[in-house]
């Protein structure tokens, strides 16, 4: 193993374990957000900084303009012919995006706070609406008209797109700080700094070790039930493998790291040196993530039989026969899978969703029991009878407290999104984006191809981490709404739901997906096209819902609110009268 | 089984063998499609969506209902004090004030009426005469002290009704302050008399007449019986 190589796997490990570290926090945050939003209420939001208003305005400028000078930098260098087109494409869409959007907050705050010179009393008018929809507009319009520029002006046409990029972000970052109101500034963000404060006070909260309980141990089970689901993160493929040529020397070295290939085909056909962007390509990849997984139920065992307290000895062993029993379930569920991908290594099966269809379409059975069983594994909502607060006030943990229990804590979030990259990984196209394949966006169904479009490689490899972690943290939500909605079940419906339910369906599904397999194979190669067109299909359902759901979202943001006000009490009408809740204590 | 309801096969019988009386409680349906759990949690999962988008693009957009005016309607009904606040009711009794006169004089003329009334004991005033010369001299008095232990008041507003002049009133809308000493708590003359009423005036609306006003009803030095 050369330098480089060892070099590159730090890397990916620093990559990985910042993703989880902050996304287990921004959970935290997210999981308190969203049981407030669920239940109408505010939710955590008291913890605040007070900035000065000369660092409020520092901070408001100083990424606008990095991000300007970084622009322009980057799309001031010549490049060739299909990069170029790729950056003038970037550079002209990201302008305009930064754009629109910076106007449309204009106009929102300008409607709040009153306009301050002539220029913001056109936009008091100005519907936020119409700026969006004039700004998808250009986005169009931009788009077509790059596809329709000679090759000559490509060059000089990226340069310049830049450098408006640079002038759009520069402005925008300038006036925002020229907009900051006056006196300090109040920064909450949104009740994320509730949750900072929170990990501070579980650090200077006191170390609590039950008189009688097993000191070793105790110190010992958190550690044990955090460092499984820090591991299992390893085998999980985050983004498509990076191909670098040969350089002079034999052998991967360091100037090799600036020989990016700049276009490969779909096949990957890499003469240098592939980096796959896993940090462990295991032979024996997903048993791995089982295995690592099977280890979590030791910590919350020890943790409740170290405890010396009834509650924690309940709940570890509640957890301990739990995990046991959906172990099996959660193994049996992903072998119809193995089945038709034909490998347990993860890189290959995303590489298979990639080319016929997403898991989640040939194994839908299997999704869901997959599902089921994670949640049981993560002791998550329905499944947390370990922790049950009715039940067992908290479980194993009772008897934890300061960072031992921020411990517990922080490992089940990070559990969540390691289950949240696995769900990603076997059933939603880990990170693959329908119809984008490594020689650039082919929109074909079947052997018809509709619209291409030739991407360099880069471009493709930065889509597809991007894609990666959006999707993992688009499911981690996702899971945690589970969490607010769904009440828990009692503890031998969870076991009977285990053992009668979960296992024979998986068993089941397995048969079933064995003989399909076996049929497939047998078929004439007309079934074989047939199957590809079905799941090319499939692959623009997918496209369609997210392009859908984009629009649903944005349309759903933008759509007015109406109420109607009930002014039944004296209170009501008073408060009516002196024009509604009051900022200041004098009216109030 | 010994029934007296129409339908013997729906009655449940006590241990002692008694049919009990009334409606049996409507159960809800269990049928497949609840049984298989899973389109329920898709329409559980609707509701509760529906509420976070709902919510999160209010707060968001800072268009979440007031939730004093329209605490009915369907969204986040939190106040977040003390950024916003419910307004008081019209005749709430804050912190106490003293109104003045045009000149900016108060309008007390220290007939001790107030802390006579007062069940607390907490009002202290020590009566002074005008000066020689001065044109109330003779007709009324002024407060040299006039001291309001907030700490010991019940807010009882009685030395509101007590008092004949509309001197004393506590329509400010403000509520007891904290502090972290006993002495802060002693209002003196100065500082009731910079507190305004709710309509932002630190005088009040009745008018007064004073001697030698041509608006003046009663008997004056000018005007004898």
């Amino acid at each position: 193993m050369s330098g480089v190589e060892i070099f590159l796997a730090v890397v990916k490990i620093a990559i990985v374990l910042l993703f989880i570290i902050n996304m287990a926090a921004i959970a935290t945050w997210a999981d308190r957000r969203q049981s407030a939003m669920v239940q109408d209420r505010v939710g955590p939001n008291r913890a605040v900084v007070y900035l000065p208003n000369w660092l409020a305005r520092v901070l408001v400028v100083t990424p606008a303009i990095l991000l300007a000078v970084l622009a322009m930098f980057t799309f001031a260098r010549p490049v060739g012919a299909r990069a170029a087109l790729e950056r003038v494409t970037l550079a002209l869409e990201l302008a305009i995006l930064v754009g629109w959007f910076s106007v449309m907050l204009l106009c929102a705050h300008v409607r709040k706070n009153g306009p301050i010179n002539a220029a913001e009393e056109r936009l008091v008018d100005v519907n936020p609406r119409s700026v969006f929809y004039v700004g998808i507009a250009l986005h169009v319009a931009a788009f077509g008209v790059t596809r329709i520029l000679p090759p000559a002006v490509l060059t000089p046409g990226a340069q310049a797109a830049g450098f408006l990029l640079c002038l759009v972000l520069a402005a925008a970052g300038f006036y925002a700080a020229s907009r900051v109101s006056e006196g300090k500034v109040a920064l909450r963000l949104a009740g994320m700094l509730h949750a900072a404060a929170d990990a501070v006070k579980l650090f200077m909260k006191e170390d609590f070790v039950p008189k009688n309980g097993d000191k070793l141990l105790h110190a010992l089970a958190p550690l044990i039930a955090l460092f499984p689901a820090l591991v299992t993160f390893a085998v999980i493929p985050f983004g498509d493998t990076i191909c670098f040529a040969e350089g002079g020397a034999k052998g991967f070295d360091w100037s090799d790291l600036g020989r990016l290939v700049p276009a490969v085909t779909r096949d990957l056909q890499c003469p240098g040196h592939a980096v796959s962007l896993q940090i462990a390509d295991l032979n024996v990849g997903i048993l791995y993530l089982f295995a690592m997984a099977g280890t979590g139920v030791i910590g919350a065992a020890i943790a409740g039989w170290a405890s010396d307290n009834k509650f924690s000895l309940l709940g570890g062993l509640r957890a301990a026969s739990q995990m046991v029993s959906y172990e099996v379930a959660m193994g049996l569920s992903l072998v119809g899978v193995f089945l038709i991908y034909g490998s347990v290594r993860l890189q290959p099966m995303v590489e298979w969703q990639g080319t016929y269809a997403w898991g989640i379409f040939v194994q839908p059975l299997a999704f869901f029991l997959f599902l089921a069983a994670l949640a049981a594994e993560g002791k998550r909502v329905p499944f947390d009878q370990p922790e049950g607060e009715s039940e067992i006030v908290a479980g194993y943990f009772v008897e934890y407290s300061g960072m031992k229990f921020g411990m517990f804590f922080t490992g089940e979030y990070i559990e969540l999104i390691t289950s949240s990259a696995l769900l990603v990984t076997l059933f939603l196209g880990g990170y693959h984006l329908p119809f984008l394949h490594r020689d650039g966006l082919t929109l074909a169904i079947g052997d018809t191809t509709f619209y291409q479009f030739k991407m360099t490689h880069l471009a493709v490899t930065l889509i597809s981490v991007v894609v990666f972690f959006a999707k993992t943290i688009l499911v981690t939500w996702f899971q945690i709404f589970f969490r607010w909605t769904l009440p828990r079940f009692r503890y031998d419906q969870l076991m009977k739901l285990g053992w009668t339910k979960l296992l024979p369906l998986s068993i089941a599904n397995l048969m079933i997906t064995g003989v399909v397999v076996l049929g497939v194979e047998s078929a004439s190669p007309a079934v074989a096209s047939a199957l590809k067109i079905v799941g090319d299909v499939t692959q623009a359902v997918v496209a369609l819902a997210i392009l859908a759901g984009g629009v649903a979202l944005v349309a759903g943001l933008l759509e007015p609110v109406s109420r109607q006000r009930f002014l039944r009490s004296t209170t009501a009408r008073f408060a009516a009268a002196a024009g509604g809740t009051k900022a200041t204590p004098q009216q109030a | 089984m010994a029934s007296s309801t129409d339908k013997p096969n729906k009655s449940w019988v006590k241990p002692a063998g008694k049919p009990i009386s009334g409606t049996p409680v409507k159960r809800p349906p269990r049928g497949l499609e609840v049984q298989a759990y899973i389109p329920e949690l898709v329409k559980g999962l609707g509701v509760t969506m529906k509420h976070f988008f709902k919510n999160t693009k209010e707060l968001m957009l800072g268009e979440k209902p007031d939730p004093v005016l329209e605490g009915l309607e369907e969204g986040i009904t939190t106040i977040s004090y003390p950024e916003e606040k419910r307004p008081y009711p019209e005749r709430f009794r804050g912190m106490h004030r003293l109104t003045i006169r045009d000149d900016g004089s108060p309008r007390c003329v220290a007939c001790l009426c107030c802390s006579t009334a007062c069940p607390a004991q907490c009002i202290h005033i020590e009566a002074a005469e005008y000066p020689e010369g001065d044109r109330r001299r003779g007709y009324e008095r002024y407060p040299d002290v006039f001291v309001i232990d907030e700490l010991r008041c019940i807010f009882c507003g009685y030395c509101v009704e007590a008092c004949p002049c509309d001197a004393i009133r506590m329509d400010t809308g403000k509520h007891a302050v904290p502090y972290d000493s006993r002495e802060q708590f002693i209002y003196e003359k100065d500082l009731l008399m910079q507190f305004t009423g709710r309509d932002g005036s630190r005088e009040t609306a009745n008018p007064r007449h004073e001697p030698g006003d041509p608006t003046h009803p009663g008997l004056t030095r000018e005007h004898p019986h």
